[in-house]
């Protein structure tokens, strides 16, 4: 995978996650993995589609999720409810919004889908396994992994793509 | 005093708008996807709507079309994670305003809808 389509999400994750959790972030090591299920207690799952296309999870442990959708909710969260949830996926939209703006002027335009938030770890979302590139984010309220599984596609036309296709988010 | 209709199929996002823009005197009407907003635009005219982009059921842009079908003068404002020129294009040819790119500042927000508004 090039290191032009991991940079954006690093950047965008930064970027985000500081304004809205308003806390600093950090890097960890950078590592590959390849399944075919989720790995994290919460994971939010968002599709790219253009001159760059495949899917980007991000994935955290329940109690970090609580934590984070409190600070930007602006209230305390014990149960992972329905605002919970969609302050979560929000968090997943919003980073890959602005990694696909930077994909777009490093010469990959591309568009995503809506993000579909999946809860449980194991859960099957591919027929074979995939290679995934994750990188690790630590957080005061603990890590957020981001796994980038995208490639090159260059003869691909997303004019007509519509940008509500793939879920719910 | 202002009405917005505010446009996301994210709760969170509907949460923290009716929050901020209730806090700053306007009255807020929230719609779901994009469908659910022309519907609301025809029943209660709004002064301003806030669009997000990407909804399940209809899209912002395609919404946007539909409302200015509706209203020609429609002030609408796009909302999105977004931020690629492309998209902002594709909105303002549709009939758009203004494009705010999420996560927004409060301040932001408030002084694009008064800005639109005048």
């Amino acid at each position: 995978m090039k290191v032009e389509f991991i940079n954006p999400f690093v950047a965008a994750a930064y970027h985000v996650l500081e304004m809205e959790i308003k806390a600093p972030i950090s890097k960890g090591e950078l590592r590959l993995e390849e399944a075919h299920y989720t790995t994290n207690d919460i994971t939010t799952i968002i599709g790219v589609v253009g001159k760059v296309s495949g899917t980007v999870l991000y994935g955290t442990a329940e109690r970090t999720a609580k934590q984070m959708a409190s600070a930007i909710v602006g209230q305390t969260i014990a149960i992972f409810d329905k605002l919970a949830e969609s302050a979560v996926s929000e968090l997943g939209n919003m980073i890959t919004g602005r990694a696909s703006a930077l994909l777009e002027e490093a010469g990959y335009p591309c568009k995503i889908t809506p993000p579909t938030l999946i809860i449980g770890r194991g859960t099957i979302i591919s027929t074979t396994p995939f290679q995934r590139l994750i990188i690790p984010l630590l957080t005061k309220y603990g890590e957020v992994t981001i796994a980038v599984a995208l490639k090159e596609t260059p003869n691909v036309d997303i004019r007509g793509y519509a940008p509500s296709v793939g879920g719910v988010g | 005093m202002a009405t917005v209709l505010v446009v996301d199929d994210s709760d969170f996002m509907r949460v923290r708008c009716r929050q901020l823009l209730v806090g700053e005197g306007f009255q807020v009407l929230e719609a779901g996807n994009g469908q659910e907003a022309v519907e609301k635009y025809r029943e209660h005219r709004p002064d301003v709507v806030m669009m997000d982009i990407t909804m399940p059921v209809l899209d912002g842009i395609s919404a946007v079309k539909e409302i200015r079908k509706v209203d020609p003068q429609a002030r609408i404002v796009m909302c999105s994670a977004l931020g690629q020129q492309a998209m902002v294009l594709e909105a303002v040819k549709a009939g758009a305003r203004d494009f705010i790119v999420k996560p927004f500042e409060p301040d932001r927000v408030v002084a694009t809808l008064r800005k639109v508004l005048v």
